[in-house]
């Protein structure tokens, strides 16, 4: 049986996925638990409470304050308010569990280099806003922050029943609608359309 | 109730694989009186289990081959060691019953008449396999209009100046023409080409059937939740269960086709979805696992009498693979064109199909205008590095309604390097050889990508787009068209089957799928595929009617 750990997302990998034909990076998905993440999503934020599955508090904050810079708010919601550093903790519990062990020692990695740069701060999270981007600009091409920035990007786009995307803010930031019947026109271009005409043409 | 036929029973036909090809044959072969049973190594979906599940059939084993249970191993060059991709299989099609028809994006593209004598037509090409088709498109035009009529097939007869004569026109006319389709007709027509509407197996209306296209944006890589769009799990199968002679094995993974003493197939050994090694007998054996599995199965067969492997005495099982590329160009418009919404392509161009030598390499393809990636990949793929994260990046991500995709799709030239063979360390869950793909594009292949993304950029550019990016052109290192390796042929030293795609090495053993096509069309072989199934399956029913298997 073959059991090699293939979550692995390097700058290169990433690279490679984005600019060629196939998407995104692999994420080995365990299907069995995608239920029970978003329930224990949706009770803890019913719960108003932060209780977390996989992180500790202070993980959690600076998850959220990465997650926050990736996709920041301004006029319209973010990260932050799509309940994404929560789906994160959920799914590293969960569906997800297959990455956790190394998602722990890289985010510990993470907060030790901070810690070394702003030893007065305590944590990622504490930093001022300018600080976070200067910071965040050291270490975006890590295999910590690819993975990060990916699990943000399906915190944010997945389907809720994983347990992020609340309230459909990502999609609604991207002008995404997820419905079963749409009815033409699809969009600006195609309302005024008068019909294909055949072109008679020789073959040259 | 559908038939259940009994290990200890010989059934007329076994047929490996359940996607294009395998539906097709299993439904001509039981119509025509024949007891089948078709294996499948994936599952059986109804149409209630397709969501509109980006991560589920993007990121993961939803519905295509799984990286860790059935791994694989890439490399350019033989002198290499095939490398294991922790991040996707090379090599990547459905894994379920319908095969990679379920969840295709149903563009169905007729081949020309110089796909199939195109060497004799611009002659040899030095250091590769290109040759002829050992028939031609008139002996396959009938069946692509039996594909056409019996699948469902929408779209407007002469409306291409480039397209092949046909016996009839297409059962049910275009689907609904989107922003993009109308954008990449304007910038086309501006520039003097000739674009027209996209043939695409998917319902424009009820047919045989199935519903009409709800416009639910969710074709490529995923299922269809209505059945509009045509997948053999929703028309060649369910015909073939009700003839009471058709028995679909799903979780039963093929790996080996049996031989007796005197050199003919005589089953297929199988794990069963308890990984119970199982043995169904047949009187003959077609293979249609696709162009990447069917030749591994032939040559994971190997025994002492065909040590080389099934119906390899030409030493070409899994040789000259070949794909269909696709570049990516992405245009940004002013107004919404809801892309998400509806099939995925609605208009194409078909100017440079021919390969021409003034352009010094071979070739030709197709342009098509569709839908851009789906949210996450969206969110992945216009990041770069200037814009990886923070505020600049999340007002791109906002273009996603504004934003299409051109893509263009052309010919790969066959090679005798690149192929499907056993990797010799690494083992799948089952404890079965690996996939090693080796593959390599030849200089012409990567010439004619960069020249087709370069018209259709222009293409972007003439219907008025605001922002024009064009995805880097690299060597190939993965397809979901997999073609040729185990090629048609009178010679039985230079092919694997011949024109009626019996082995030529075992009388009762046929290949029929991707894998049988000689040169690789210019993209969307689907069609050509389903094609080559209706006519072997017709010859194989006559061959069995007279003792002749």
């Amino acid at each position: 049986m073959n059991t090699t750990r293939n979550d692995g997302l390097s700058r290169r990998t990433f690279l490679r996925v984005a600019g060629g034909a196939l998407g995104g990076a692999w994420l080995t998905l365990d299907l069995s638990k995608v239920a029970q993440a978003a329930h224990d999503a949706h009770e803890a934020r019913e719960a108003g409470a932060l209780n977390t599955s996989f992180l500790s508090r202070a993980e959690l904050a600076d998850v959220d304050a990465i997650t926050a810079q990736i996709i920041p708010t301004d006029d319209t919601p973010g990260a932050r308010e799509a309940g994404v550093a929560l789906f994160i903790d959920r799914a590293l519990a969960t569906f997800f569990g297959r990455m956790a062990p190394d998602f722990r020692s890289q985010l510990a990695a993470f907060r030790l280099r901070c810690q070394a740069q702003h030893p007065d701060a305590g944590s990622f999270a504490a930093l001022s806003n300018e600080q976070q981007i200067a910071f965040l600009k050291q270490v975006d091409r890590t295999p910590f922050f690819e993975r990060v920035r990916l699990l943000t990007l399906v915190g944010m786009f997945a389907m809720p029943k994983y347990g992020g995307n609340r309230d459909g803010i990502g999609w609604k930031l991207l002008g995404f609608q997820d419905q079963h019947i749409f009815t033409p026109p699809f969009g600006y271009y195609d309302r005024d359309y008068p019909g294909f005409k055949i072109e008679v043409v020789s073959k040259s | 109730m559908t038939k259940t036929f009994r290990l200890s029973e010989t059934v007329d036909f076994a047929i490996v694989g359940s996607g294009a090809a395998g539906g097709v044959i299993a439904r001509e072969l039981s119509q025509a009186g024949f007891s089948v049973v078709v294996f499948e190594q994936g599952p059986r979906h109804t149409l209630a289990d397709f969501q509109h599940d980006e991560l589920k059939n993007w990121f993961s084993a939803g519905l295509i081959n799984d990286v860790v249970k059935s791994p694989q191993t890439f490399r350019d060059d033989h002198a290499k060691r095939g490398e294991r991709n922790l991040v996707r299989p090379n090599l990547y099609y459905a894994r379920t019953v319908g095969g990679s028809t379920a969840h295709y994006t149903a563009n169905y593209w007729r081949l020309h008449e110089c796909d199939f004598d195109e060497c004799s037509r611009l002659g040899p090409i030095a250091g590769t396999g290109f040759a002829d088709w050992p028939i031609d498109y008139a002996e396959l035009e009938p069946y692509y209009t039996k594909v056409e009529w019996e699948v469902g097939v929408s779209g407007l007869a002469g409306a291409s100046p480039f397209d092949p004569w046909r016996s009839k026109p297409y059962p049910m006319s275009p689907l609904p023409v989107k922003s993009s389709g109308v954008l990449l007709e304007r910038g086309a027509r501006k520039l003097g080409l000739h674009p027209f509407p996209a043939p695409l197996a998917i319902n424009s209306q009820p047919y045989r059937g199935r519903p009409a296209c709800i416009h639910c944006g969710f074709c490529h890589g995923h299922g269809c939740e209505v059945g509009a769009k045509a997948s053999t799990l929703t028309t060649m199968i369910p015909e073939a269960e009700a003839t009471g002679r058709c028995e679909v094995r799903s979780e039963s993974y093929v790996v080996q086709v049996v031989t007796d003493k005197n050199g003919r197939a005589s089953g297929v050994r199988y794990f069963d979805s308890d990984q119970r090694e199982r043995l169904q007998k047949a009187r003959a054996v077609v293979v249609s696992a696709n162009g990447a599995e069917t030749p591994r199965l032939l040559l994971m067969s190997a025994n002492s009498m065909f040590p080389q492997g099934l119906a390899n005495s030409s030493g070409l099982v899994g040789k000259y693979l070949m794909w269909n590329f696709t570049t990516r160009t992405h245009a940004t418009f002013e107004h919404e064109l809801n892309e998400f919404k509806s099939v995925q392509c609605s208009r194409i161009v078909h100017d440079f199909y021919d390969s021409d030598p003034k352009r010094g390499f071979y070739g030709g393809g197709g342009i098509d205008s569709r839908i851009g990636p789906q949210p996450i990949i969206w969110a992945d793929r216009i990041a770069d590095d200037e814009q990886l994260w923070g505020s600049a990046y999340k007002q791109r991500l906002a273009d996603f309604p504004r934003t299409m995709q051109c893509a263009a799709h052309g010919t790969s030239l066959a090679l005798e390097t690149n192929s499907v063979e056993l990797d010799p360390e690494l083992k799948d869950a089952w404890g079965m050889p690996a996939m090693r793909v080796t593959y390599k594009d030849h200089p012409d292949d990567l010439a004619l990508m960069r020249f087709m993304q370069a018209r259709a950029a222009e293409i972007m550019d003439a219907a008025g787009a605001i922002k024009v990016s064009n995805s880097p052109i690299k060597p190939q290192t993965s397809s979901v068209h997999m073609l040729g390796t185990c090629r048609m042929g009178n010679d039985p030293a230079k092919s694997v089957v011949d024109r009626y795609h019996r082995s030529h090495d075992i009388p009762n053993l046929f290949v029929c799928d991707g894998s049988s096509m000689v040169t690789s069309g210019r993209g969307q072989p689907t069609l050509t595929i389903q094609a080559l199934a209706f006519r072997a399956a017709e010859y194989i029913a006559g061959f069995a009617r007279r003792n002749e298997i």
